[in-house]
């Protein structure tokens, strides 16, 4: 926001002050100066605002700042006294406020007898040198109040206001009636509803409240007649009805943040004085002065020793009450090491004791404080959702794949494939930046996929990459969220001279998942057979952990869905970590035996279809304890074995912790296997 | 071949310049091989031929009183023999040995095997070394969901309904939620986190809340709609608006070298009071001024304050007993700093050409 230092100076006795040190004090108590520009009197700060300081946004509110920054006394000339003449106000015009809540205060003016000119040289060169365009008097002076002292007005043509049963021309504030209509000073025409708190006169809205003017009661070259308005607004309705109606203007800014409710008349004194000073005219007698509800004024209690013990530095008694004072705080002493604070009416925005705290501490400077650290403190507590997230990044890493990170919306079509692979129904953005932004994730392998085609396209095809990021979706009106380890694999693996490189598949997938399980301290999980309808069928997966839970599914990517990104035999994995059933670390570590294992083979020939599951089962169900694990150690296609057929070597590995174990009962138990085995449909065992 | 040597001295001249000359000969084809050192064992040592067993077949025709000295002469000799190709055999062999691992030489320039050798984005690495920073203080990691109701994401967090605060977030909001404060938005900070924590646990509370954040900008060199936060969070009796400075200012140290300040200025947070811009002063030109810090000197890092009273009554926690102070920052906007990356979008691209050099 920008303001002028000859008119901050207005309201600072003595010579102006220099740009740099302003600039730099207002900094530090709050009102970050980002910038001067021009020099000499008419320089402007560039100001940034903070919300909660509407008091800041005008010149004298700005100035009073300043003051008690600089340490300089503030001065308010205020408005002079305003000649008055002809007929009361009070017989021109009618003012009704209808929601108190709303409106806490109209105040109003009339002018008779003006001709609408330009303003003077002096206040169009102000308003210029904030970047608006002088119209005409009497709109130019509502602008220069607002900028002077923070206060929105709005002048009607009072000629154009429909008279009321009293026969003047009536000015009512209340909600809108559904469906009315109102053409604003833009030219827009603007269907109201009861949520919009519109100025109206006896028939129609000619307003709406704190935002904008209607065209047709506005100030034309024909008007000599003018009623000023200036009034207190509830933050929120004006804000409703801004927003509502897509407007933001330098009144609704300031009535949205808090106006001062005391400043009506001062406005309505400042602007009426411009007006007749430039457009000649009457003002007529008395102000019309609706005060609707006093807006209250807290007390706030301020103990000395809270303060410094909350600041953690000490600040005398003296220089807290010296601080608000200079801020136009009403300070009295309400015991000892007790303040009691009336802040001035246009501070919206302090009304408890550490709003006081602040005040105080900004103005003798953050810098003052002292650099303490807080007592020793024991962490005890770890998130085992983020742990786990982080060991299955260290794993996957370590174990070659490259961590990306990729945005949590896709667009809708490519969701769609994966939907079914989450839970719940696809999780969407009701104001999405645009058609690739609609809709939550069901699966980071989407991202994966997005990357992978980036990095395709640049020569770089050969990818393992991963994410541990969260998928979404929603279970009725419950969003839902799940952290997922995602895979992507891709192009050649052992890319090196000295061998022929082999593209990725299957099994690099399911390998890579097994060591995301083992990294984490869970037992293998098994891979069951499943169809997916973003999967390869026949080439797909679901992870299935120990204790029987579904973690998740590894497969080949089908190809209609590979070909969107431009790739070719992509393997996908997606594992939800929740559901990896991590074992707590070991509180023992067992020595291994001292006694040697023995390992036998076994050559089966079976059926393609039968899964190598079904013949770990065969080789164990019923097997001794010494048998310690089953190993595929050869797969044979070829001449010598059907077609459809298979030949698999197995490697039993029996061993016990207690003795050495015998050539007799390890062939008695491989012998025991080999008849299971041979019990399974068309299967032969080599030998047996 | 030269005539049998008529003494034992003849003998051991002869076994002497016998072998100097085998060595000397075979100087030029890389030196006596052990089949070459076989040979001259033969010769000399050999059971029926050898020189030495000759001598000793001579014994009997060695006058009686001389018979003990010749045959210590030739013992002696016999010994030396086995000693000087037992010396020539362990140099040959050691030679061979040489030879054959020699044959298994390879290019050593050429490129090796690849081990795929995994890597950590940008922003895992970065948020890794904050949260670092933070532990050494004491701090435990917290965490909670990215979908959040208004309510969390805002009214709790002071941020009225109809308050203008929120202007300064403009908010994704997800379909399918309720009204007012049961609305469903993606998170635009990872407060929430910090209202949640609140709410599940008393103080002390000491909490750093990371996480993805969501704010409706358009995609640019400086803007993302998803981007990551820091937030710390710290609720204790006595704690001070002077723990907040030297907290950051630890921090700052910590993250930034030993050299760096801070600098806060007062700005306005809902949720906090008195709230805090803190600037780091800048590690790149010592404060001389440069292109990163805008000729200032001073690099604005994050935000921060005293945690507000209706936000910690809000969490179940007595504002008159308890006081505390959370603070927030970019992790994707430290990643640009100390990466010197020049465009927020490259750390969503994942191009493996800027993946690749993490660490
Ligand atoms: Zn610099």
């Amino acid at each position: 926001m920008k303001l002028r230092l000859e008119w901050l100076g207005s309201y600072l006795p003595g010579p102006l002050p220099g740009t740099d040190e302003l600039g730099t004090r207002l900094t530090k108590a709050g009102f970050i100066v980002e910038g001067v520009e021009g020099n000499g009197p008419g320089a402007c700060l560039e100001v940034e605002m903070t919300a909660n300081r509407p008091d800041g946004m005008n010149h004298r509110g700005l100035a009073r700042e300043a003051s008690a920054a600089l340490g300089r006394p503030f001065a308010d000339p205020g408005p002079g006294r305003l000649a008055e003449g002809g007929r009361p106000a009070a017989e021109l015009a009618t003012v009704t406020i209808e929601e108190p809540s709303l409106c806490s205060r109209y105040s109003a003016r009339v002018i008779e007898g003006i001709e609408v000119r330009p303003a003077s040289a002096a206040v169009r060169e102000r308003l210029e040198a904030l970047g608006m365009n002088p119209i005409s008097a009497p709109v130019d002076a509502t602008n220069h109040v607002l900028w002077d002292i923070g206060q929105p007005l709005h002048a009607f043509d009072l000629d154009s206001l429909a008279k009321g049963p009293d026969g003047k021309p009536a000015i009512v504030v209340r909600r809108a009636r559904a469906g009315e209509r109102l053409v604003t000073l833009d030219g827009v025409e603007r269907t109201l509803t009861p949520d919009h708190l519109v100025i109206a006169d006896a028939v129609r809205p000619v307003a709406l409240a704190g935002v904008m003017g209607g065209l047709e009661t506005a100030i034309s070259e024909r008007t000599t007649r003018v009623l000023l308005e200036s009034a207190h607004f509830d933050p929120g309705v004006v804000r409703r009805t801004a927003r509502a109606m897509g407007l933001h203007t330098d009144a609704s800014h300031r009535f949205e943040r808090g106006t001062d409710p005391a400043a009506t008349v001062d406005g309505l004194e400042r602007a009426a004085a411009l007006i007749v000073a430039d457009c000649g005219g009457t003002v007529a007698r008395g102000v019309i002065d609706v005060v609707a509800r006093e807006v209250p004024r807290p007390r706030v209690r301020l103990r000395h020793a809270r303060l410094e013990a909350f600041l953690g530095m000490p600040i005398p008694l003296p220089r807290c009450v010296e601080i608000l004072r200079a801020l136009q705080f009403e300070v009295t002493e309400a015991g000892p090491g007790v303040l009691e604070v009336i802040p001035p009416t246009w501070r919206v925005d302090v009304g408890l004791e550490v709003d006081l705290i602040e005040e105080v501490v900004r103005i003798v400077g953050y810098d003052e404080l002292p650099e303490v650290l807080p007592h020793a403190f024991n962490p005890t507590w770890t998130e085992p959702t983020l742990a786990r997230e982080e060991r299955a990044r260290d794993v996957l890493s370590g174990a070659g794949f490259v961590e990306t990170c990729t945005y949590s919306f896709v667009s809708s079509e490519e969701n769609a494939p994966f939907a079914g692979g989450a839970p719940g129904t696809p999780a969407e953005v009701a104001n999405p930046l645009g058609e690739p932004f609609t809709t939550m994730r069901a699966t980071p392998v989407i991202g994966l996929l997005a990357a992978a085609r980036h990095n395709a396209r640049r020569g770089q095809p050969d990818l393992l990459l991963f994410e541990v990021g969260r998928s979404y979706g929603m279970a009725g009106t419950a969003p839902r969220e799940s952290r997922r380890a995602t895979l992507l694999l891709h192009g050649r693996r052992q890319v090196h001279w000295s061998v022929e490189p082999r593209p990725v598949d299957f099994h690099d997938g399911s390998g890579a998942v097994a060591a995301l399980f083992a990294g984490l301290g869970a037992p293998a999980p098994a891979f069951r057979p499943a169809a997916f309808p973003f999967l390869s069928p026949g080439r797909s997966a679901r992870v299935v952990s120990s204790n029987g839970e579904d973690a998740g599914w590894v497969g080949v990517l089908a190809a209609t869905v590979a070909a969107r990104y431009d790739l070719t035999e992509a393997v996908v994995a997606d594992v939800d970590l929740a559901r990896i059933d991590v074992v707590p670390p070991p509180t023992t570590l067992e020595a291994p035996s001292r006694f040697p294992g023995s390992d036998v083979d076994l050559t089966v020939t079976h059926r393609l279809s039968l899964p190598w599951s079904d013949l770990v089962s065969a080789a164990t169900a019923g097997a001794p304890p010494e048998l310690l694990g089953v190993d595929a150690r050869y797969l044979y296609r070829g001449p010598g074995v059907p077609d459809g057929f298979v030949k698999t070597t197995l490697t039993l590995r029996f061993g016990s912790a207690e003795r050495s174990l015998s050539r007799e009962e390890v062939n008695g138990w491989r012998d025991e296997a080999a008849r299971r085995l041979l019990a399974l449909p068309e299967s032969r065992v080599d030998g047996f | 071949m030269t005539p049998p040597p008529g003494s034992v001295e003849e003998a051991r001249l002869l076994l002497a310049s016998e072998l100097e000359e085998a060595v000397r000969e075979a100087a030029a084809r890389g030196g006596l091989l052990p089949a070459d050192v076989q040979g001259l064992r033969v010769r000399w040592l050999g059971k029926k031929q050898g020189v030495v067993t000759a001598l000793l077949t001579r014994l009997r025709d060695v006058p009686k009183d001389e018979k003990a000295a010749f045959g210590a002469g030739v013992n002696a000799l016999k010994q030396e023999a086995e000693e000087r190709l037992a010396r020539l055999e362990a140099e040959a062999e050691a030679r061979a040995a040489a030879a054959a691992e020699a044959a298994k030489a390879v290019d050593v320039t050429l490129p090796p095997r690849a081990f795929p050798t995994g890597r950590l984005h940008p922003l895992t690495v970065v948020r890794r070394r904050i949260e670092a920073s933070f532990r050494g203080l004491g701090y435990e990691v917290a965490d909670g969901p990215e979908i959040e109701s208004d309510w969390y994401n805002f009214e709790s967090l002071n941020f009225a309904p109809d308050h203008p605060a929120r202007d300064a977030v403009d908010t994704f909001f997800v379909k399918g939620g309720g009204e007012g404060r049961d609305a469903l938005l993606l998170r635009t900070h990872t407060s929430p986190v910090q209202m949640r924590t609140m709410e599940g646990r008393k103080p002390p509370i000491r909490v750093l809340c990371p996480g993805r954040v969501y704010r409706k900008d358009d995609i640019d060199p400086r803007h993302s709609p998803v981007f990551h936060q820091m937030e710390g969070l710290v609720v204790d009796e006595g704690i001070t608006f002077a723990h907040l400075r030297g907290t950051l200012a630890a921090f700052a140290r910590s993250f930034f070298g030993g050299r760096a300040e801070v600098r806060l200025a007062p700005t306005f947070f809902p949720f906090v009071e008195p709230g805090v811009d803190c600037a780091v002063s800048c590690v790149f030109c010592d404060r001389k001024g440069c292109r990163i810090c805008s000729y200032s000197g001073w690099i604005e890092i994050m935000g921060a304050g005293m945690v507000h009273p209706n936000v910690l009554a809000n969490g179940g926690i007595d504002p008159e007993r308890y006081t505390g102070f959370a603070f927030g920052m970019g992790i994707d906007r430290i990643a640009m700093l100390v990466y010197g990356i020049p465009d927020l979008r490259l750390l969503f691209e994942n191009d493996l050409r800027f993946l690749d050099r993490t660490w």
